[in-house]
């Protein structure tokens, strides 16, 4: 699927983006590697979301080159970056937004819809995220946890280079999300994809292979032991 | 023996309830004719008509034959009713040409109130007029004939050669076995024609040799006819001949005359025994079926007569406005197996009878 | 393929969700196109029929010749015929006879006869020979005979054969039906008879109506129709086909458009109901539209779902709207004919056309309504940044955007402006315009209306410090007020439309009713069974009503027809005795009338109806010549007044000046007095008693009364019948936005139940806010509807049927109309929010959309 899995998922190159006259993000610059599975945390306004948005194509940096896949990202073009996000990106949503009027199957096959893709992987990945038999249920007839699960599923079907996940755990109760995060370490390194995880919790985070800390100087790794 | 079987209608309607209807002339033996007063129309008979046919040549040769015809006829109408509107007097005029070039013939016709000096048929002298067709009778004696019809122009001048015929007793013609079935009759043969044809956007100047007739009469078929045949003839020696028979339910004869005045203007009257109709030839109208004997060979006294149609199509539908099927067309006269003149054929009641 | 399927799935779980939103959207779209459809249907159903039956009565004819009265000498008749240029004439004398047997005392039934020289209509009018019977070939030229359209013949049940009846003045002529016409118009009531006889029945003698010239080929129609005209003069008018057919259009142009327009303002509040569904729903969905957004839908493909949503609907809607304008259209021509009860097109029984063309335009102005109505809520959903969208309570920025203040002032600048425009082509086109330029600024101006009168509400209550729910309420309705506008403009617009309408129509009874006190005064009216203007009361018979006993006081009068414009229907002239010294005894003026000593002693006065103002330019004071007399008179306009009964214009005159110029001592009606100790029994009595008694109609003014408005109200069935159903959308409206928005509320409720508020104090707020939005959307859709009922008043009407009239409120059926829309509206809101608690609270609170 892709031409060479060495090549960086993701390279963001003295990225600044400001809102109203404050600096969100300043001179960041950071590469993702194939297959990373990377956690950011941070405190609150630091940018997380920001960083998200940029790296979505949802939102254009002041200054600076976003790479997804070696493609540059230009915040101008529209049509170009929503190309480059539905063929790239998966995204988990901390409030899982799965479409209220349409099955779990139709839910989950919306990516491949998006992208002209033959639909049969979407009960596969049904399945694989253990909504077996589920896939005519609408949404009102799920659990938190399962509507996540669906949304994991969402994410991983086209199989895209790049997950982003928004505090994908925040609306789930403890036990839940063990079990979620668990769930999408376990799709990400099933299907090969590279993975960012915006969290504030340090157990959420522990599940990643990497801890980044987003401060106002940049991303740096966290010199931090490794929660038992 | 010239009639327009729309007046025949005419004569039996009666409509309604008329306060005051209005009271005719009858007609009798023992009136003399007198001209030019005569040659005028005759308001108080029911019906009168003016009846021209003839032969005409083209500058080229080619023979054509031609019918001009105004019919007066007064109607019942409330002689109460003060409106200038009031159809106390219908005139109706009718020409066709007979072409055997195209084996057919153009006609057309035309039926208006008298009225507003649009429309009239005036007594003292001929002096008829229909819109913008005219029948009038000049002051040298020369009828003109002037027609503006849809699909034909004719513009003729008709100069008579000889003294008029009166037919019958001096005029008085009977036309049945009982007192009152006669009109007044005359006729004006030998008229020798000179005017124009215009017609398919070309005109052509014609001269020829015509017959008039005029009648005015208050009956016209007696009760059991059912249809008639008519001849009209100007013969090369000079002679005028005319012959008629009244065809009645059974194929018999209902009444029948016949004269003939050679140039010297010797008349000879035949009985209705003496005159006997043979038919030779028929031919079947592809338009409306009718049979129609266009060959004829006819017996006066001790001369038989033989009828050539000039073209056999002469006949005239005009269901659609009078209702009537009738055959007027151009025939030469032959005696002795050789042409002796030409003159008018007239059939009618071949399709069904002469409606009531 | 796949992009195919995704928007259907997104459209049919869009659907399936909210079926009751669509069927409303469906619905308002139906109601507007279907009414837009039936009337236009209706109208030209009306208007080719008449048309082509009047033209059937000219046949092939190039040129109708008329004179300026109703008949004219015969005389012209050879000489039109010698005319060059002239292939044939065809002279018409046409009747309008009495039919006793059909007169019940209300209604004044006239048969229309032509009476036609057989050989000379033969060639231009074809159609209209009479066919006798077989063995009657001659019965066209009787004089007992008369000729019956099919329709006539249903209409007087009479077969061929049979006697009929008919009178004209008070003379009774007995005619013998002999027969049908070769090829009368459908539906078309008609006769036929000899022109001399119907001369001479008819006391026509010597006169015709109109003569149907058919020019020779080559001959130039206009040269040859100006040079006649010159030759004719004045007192003749020559009229082409097209001019014949301007007159038809002209006689019932002001009343098609107006009805046109009214049902162009219920499509369009259908529209502003499309409008504010399309933006409930979308703003209720912008997280899903963001999401997919950011699993990669483009802009375009957004824009184009939603576009598609909104045209399915319109498609939907118009397709059903084509079906029901058409059942409806039948349905009012079979009810009420064609003229829905105003009287324009009698005699007639019209067919109802397939017009595709019209079809298509009114179905592709129910799709665009709808796309146009999606159109600035689809954009806005497209073009939001899908990162702040996917976050809840977005939506008010996405309101922010629907704002436009400088729109509503603008609009009701305009409107202001459009006011003061005189009208295009006599019609009163800047003043609709007017209407609705009001209409969207009223609704545009809407948000901050309500903004501010909540938040000053609001700060009252915090003044007070109490009542946590009216807090609530208020806080959301001035908080949200562009969701509450959003809800109300559908409304506001029905309601403003249905209040003017209402004022509008009190205003015009009530001054009929006036009006008719006015020019009623007398006791009792007599007149023969038709107004003809050569027949009537003769002088003997005006002496013998005269002679009467127990008459105080009788005035005869005489009216005739005047053809003053050929592409004008003609106007009416009256003679009268009239107060020369104050025209207002006997008028219902307008304006002080010139009074007689300002005129010259020569002058001869009229009075002119406002009509003849605005059509002809007759001021008072001007001098102006009138076609009565050849050569033509002048005459003083000394004042006008107002006249709700001859929308084309009317003339009144002194009966003596009438007399002294025509010469015509002929009367058509008389008003009488009577006597103190007389009854109006007693002298109608004595009226049927004379010898020509049963030829006449009597009756008493109040009679009169009752009956003009009775009519008065059956031509406003139709508006009554658009009115109610501009209610029935707008409540739909009301209903479909309440509970839409409830159910987007469905978390907030949950919350708020979860903090201790009981069902039924959720369910109280509910029907308190919708109360209050409704509440606040009548007042102003009353200011609304008043400001339009003024225009309507003060500029649609005289400039449509040139008449004035007084403003009336009326009060009660106003208070009624905005209780029963108060009371709709929260019933409604309380329904929705009995359904927004009934469900599960958790359920509420963990729905994220």
């Amino acid at each position: 699927m892709h031409d060479d899995k060495n090549k960086p998922v993701l390279e963001l190159c003295a990225v600044s983006k400001a809102y109203a006259n404050r600096h969100v993000l300043s001179n960041l610059s950071y590469t993702l590697a194939a297959g990373e599975y990377v956690a950011i945390m941070g405190d609150s306004g630091v940018g997380k979301s920001t960083l998200l948005n940029l790296i979505a194509g949802l939102d254009a940096p002041d200054s600076g080159d976003i790479r997804l896949n070696g493609l540059a990202l230009t915040g101008d073009d529209d049509e170009a970056a929503t190309a480059l996000r539905r063929r790239f990106l998966g995204f988990i949503f901390q409030a899982f937004h799965v479409l209220p009027h349409l099955t779990l199957l139709q839910n989950v096959s919306l990516p491949l819809l998006l992208n002209g893709l033959p639909l049969e992987r979407a009960a596969v990945m049904l399945a694989s995220v253990g909504l077996q038999g589920r896939e005519q249920d609408f949404p009102f007839q799920l659990s938190g946890g399962e509507l996540q699960r669906v949304a994991i599923a969402r994410a991983l079907v086209h199989r895209p280079r790049l997950i982003l996940a928004d505090e994908p755990t925040g609306n789930l109760d403890p036990d839940t999300a063990e079990e979620i995060l668990q769930l999408i370490r376990a799709e990400i390194k099933a299907n090969a994809a590279s993975a960012i995880l915006v969290t504030h919790s340090q157990a959420a985070a522990a599940t990643a292979d990497k801890i980044l800390l987003l401060d106002r100087y940049g991303l740096a790794p966290l010199t931090m032991e490794r929660t038992p | 023996m010239r009639c327009f079987w729309i007046l025949l209608l005419w004569l039996f309607f009666q409509g309604g309830m008329v306060a005051a209807p209005p009271e005719f002339s009858p007609v009798a033996p023992g009136r003399v004719l007198q001209f030019p007063q005569d040659f005028g129309a005759h308001p108080e008979f029911r019906i009168e008509w003016w009846y021209v046919t003839g032969w005409l040549e083209t500058e080229e040769g080619h023979p054509l034959g031609f019918q001009v015809t105004f019919f007066r006829t007064a109607t019942y109408a409330d002689t109460d009713n003060p409106s200038r509107f009031s159809p106390r007097q219908l005139i109706v005029a009718h020409v066709a040409l007979s072409d055997p070039a195209t084996g057919q013939l153009v006609h057309d016709q035309k039926i208006r109130r008298e009225g507003f000096d649009l429309v009239y048929a005036r007594t003292g002298d001929t002096d008829i007029r229909l819109d913008d067709w005219v029948f009038v009778r000049e002051a040298g004696g020369s009828y003109r004939a002037q027609i503006d019809a849809h699909n034909l122009r004719l513009q003729l001048t008709l100069a008579p050669t000889q003294p008029l015929m009166l037919q019958g007793d001096q005029g008085y013609s009977r036309r049945g076995p009982e007192t009152g079935q006669a009109s007044y009759y005359y006729s004006a043969p030998h008229l020798s024609v000179i005017g124009t044809i215009h017609r398919n956007g070309k005109t052509a100047n014609v001269t020829g040799t015509a017959w008039l007739d005029h009648e005015w009469s208050h009956e016209l078929i007696g009760p059991g006819a059912v249809g008639w045949d008519w001849v009209g003839a100007n013969l090369d020696d000079g002679s005028a001949w005319v012959v008629f028979q009244i065809r009645d339910r059974t194929g018999g004869v209902f009444w029948a005359y016949a004269a003939l005045r050679d140039a010297s203007g010797q008349m000879t009257i035949y009985a209705p025994e003496e005159v006997h109709f043979y038919p030779e030839r028929f031919w079947r109208s592809a338009r409306t079926q009718a049979t129609y004997p266009v060959a004829t060979r006819i017996r006066t006294g001790e001369i038989e007569w033989q009828l050539v149609p000039l073209m056999d199509d002469q006949e005239l539908d005009a269901r659609a406005s009078i209702g009537e099927v009738y055959w007027e067309g151009a025939v030469t006269i032959v005696r002795e197996g050789k042409p002796v003149g030409r003159g008018y054929l007239e059939m009618t009641g071949y399709l069904q009878p002469i409606s009531r | 393929m796949s992009a195919a399927l995704l928007s259907r799935w997104l459209l049919l779980g869009e659907w399936r969700a909210h079926r009751w939103q669509c069927l409303v959207a469906i619905l308002a779209i139906m109601l507007g196109v279907a009414l837009g459809f039936s009337v236009h249907l209706i109208n030209t159903a009306a208007v080719s029929e008449f048309s082509a039956a009047t033209k059937s009565l000219s046949g092939v004819s190039d040129l109708t010749v008329q004179a300026t009265q109703a008949t004219f000498d015969e005389s012209l008749y050879p000489q039109l015929m010698q005319t060059d240029g002239v292939a044939a004439a065809s002279p018409v004398l046409e009747i309008m006879a009495g039919v006793p047997a059909k007169a019940d005392g209300r209604d004044d039934p006239a048969l229309k006869i032509l009476g036609l020289d057989v050989f000379r209509a033969a060639t231009i009018t074809p159609d209209l020979l009479g066919i006798p019977a077989e063995d009657q070939p001659f019965d066209t030229l009787s004089e007992d005979a008369i000729f019956l359209s099919p329709a006539a013949m249903e209409w007087l049940a009479v077969r061929p054969g049979d006697a009929l009846q008919l009178s004209l003045g008070t003379k009774t002529v007995s005619l013998r039906v002999a027969g049908g016409l070769a090829r009368a118009h459908a539906g078309q009531r008609l006769a036929v008879m000899d022109v001399g006889a119907a001369q001479w029945h008819f006391d026509h003698v010597g006169l015709l109506s109109r003569i149907e010239l058919k020019l020779r080929p080559g001959v130039q129609h206009a040269a040859f129709k100006e040079a006649l005209a010159r030759e004719l003069g004045a007192a003749y008018l020559l009229m082409e086909g097209r001019d014949q057919d301007a007159r038809i259009r002209n006689m019932s142009r002001a009343y098609r458009v107006n009805l046109n327009i009214l049902a162009m303002v219920a499509l369009l509040t259908g529209a502003f109901l499309i409008f504010s569904g399309q933006v409930l729903s979308i703003i209720r969905r912008r997280a899903q539209f963001a999401l997919l957004r950011v699993l990669g839908m483009t802009r375009r493909q957004i824009l184009q779902q939603i576009l598609l949503e909104g045209g399915l609907l319109g498609v939907l809607g118009s397709l059903l709207g084509l079906l029901l304008g058409y059942a409806m259209a039948a349905g009012a021509l079979r009810f009420y004919g064609a003229d829905l009860g105003a009287g324009f097109f009698t005699s007639l029984a019209p067919s109802l056309p397939l017009n595709p063309l019209a079809a298509l335009l009114f179905f592709a102005m129910g799709v665009g309504v709808t796309i146009l109505g999606s159109l600035a809520p689809a954009w806005e959903a497209a073009h939001t940044h899908p990162g702040p969208a996917l976050k809840s309570g977005s939506e008010f920025v996405a309101l922010r955007a629907l704002r436009m203040p400088w729109l509503a002032g603008l609009c009701l600048l305009l409107a202001g402006v459009l006011t003061q425009l005189p009208p295009v082509f006599e019609l009163p086109v800047f003043g609709y315009l007017a209407v609705v330029l009001l209409l969207v600024g009223g609704i545009a101006a809407l948000p901050y209306l309500a903004s501010l009168s909540f938040s000053t509400l609001l700060r009252g209550v915090d003044a007070q410090g109490r009542g946590v729910l009216r807090t609530l309420i208020l806080a959301r309705l001035s908080n949200a007020s562009s969701l509450a506008a959003i809800a109300l403009g559908g409304v506001l617009a029905s309601f403003s439309l249905m209040v003017a309408m209402a004022i509008m129509v009190a205003s015009f009874r009530v001054s009929v009713d006036n009006w008719l006190a006015h020019v009623l005064p007398a006791d009792i009216y007599v007149r023969t069974m038709i107004h003809q203007d050569l027949r009537g009361l003769t002088p003997a018979e005006q002496q013998m009503i005269a002679a009467l006993g127990g008459i105080e006081r009788i005035d005869f009068m005489r009216s005739k027809s005047l053809l003053l414009d050929s592409a004008r229907p003609a106007v009416t002239l009256i003679a009268r005795p009239i107060d020369t010294r104050d025209p207002a005894n006997t008028l219902p003026m307008t304006s002080d009338a010139l009074p007689p000593a300002q005129m010259a002693a020569t002058a001869i006065p009229i009075w002119v109806s406002e009509a003849m103002v605005d059509l002809y330019a007759f001021e008072t004071g001007k001098k102006v010549t009138l076609p009565l007399t050849d050569p033509p008179q002048t005459f003083l306009v000394a004042g006008i007044w107002r006249d709700y009964g001859r929308q084309f214009g009317a003339i009144q005159m002194q009966l003596s000046d009438y007399r002294a110029l025509t010469g015509d001592q002929h009367v058509s009606d008389a008003a009488l007095w009577l006597a103190s100790g007389m009854t109006a029994e007693q002298l109608i009595t004595a009226l049927d008693d004379l010898p020509f008694g049963t030829s006449l109609a009597l009756s008493q003014s109040n009679q009169i009364r009752q009956r003009s408005l009775e009519l008065f109200d059956r031509s406003f069935a139709i508006t009554y019948l658009l009115e109610l159903i501009a209610i029935g959308v707008g409540l739909l409206g009301v209903a479909a936005s309440f509970s839409a928005q409830t159910l987007t509320r469905i978390k907030e409720f949950g919350m708020l139940r979860h903090i201790g508020l009981s069902r039924r104090q959720i369910r109280r707020m509910l029907g308190w806010e919708g109360g209050l939005l409704a509440g606040f959307g009548i007042t102003l859709g009353f200011v609304l509807g008043v400001a339009i009922s003024l225009i309507l008043i003060f500029i649609v009407n005289p400039q449509s049927f040139h008449w004035t009239m007084q403003l009336y409120m009326p009060w009660t059926w106003l208070s009624l109309m905005a209780l029963a829309m108060l009371g709709a509206a929260a019933m409604t809101a309380f329904a929705a929010g009995r359904r927004a608690v009934a469900g599960n609270v958790t359920q509420a609170v963990k729905e994220d959309w």
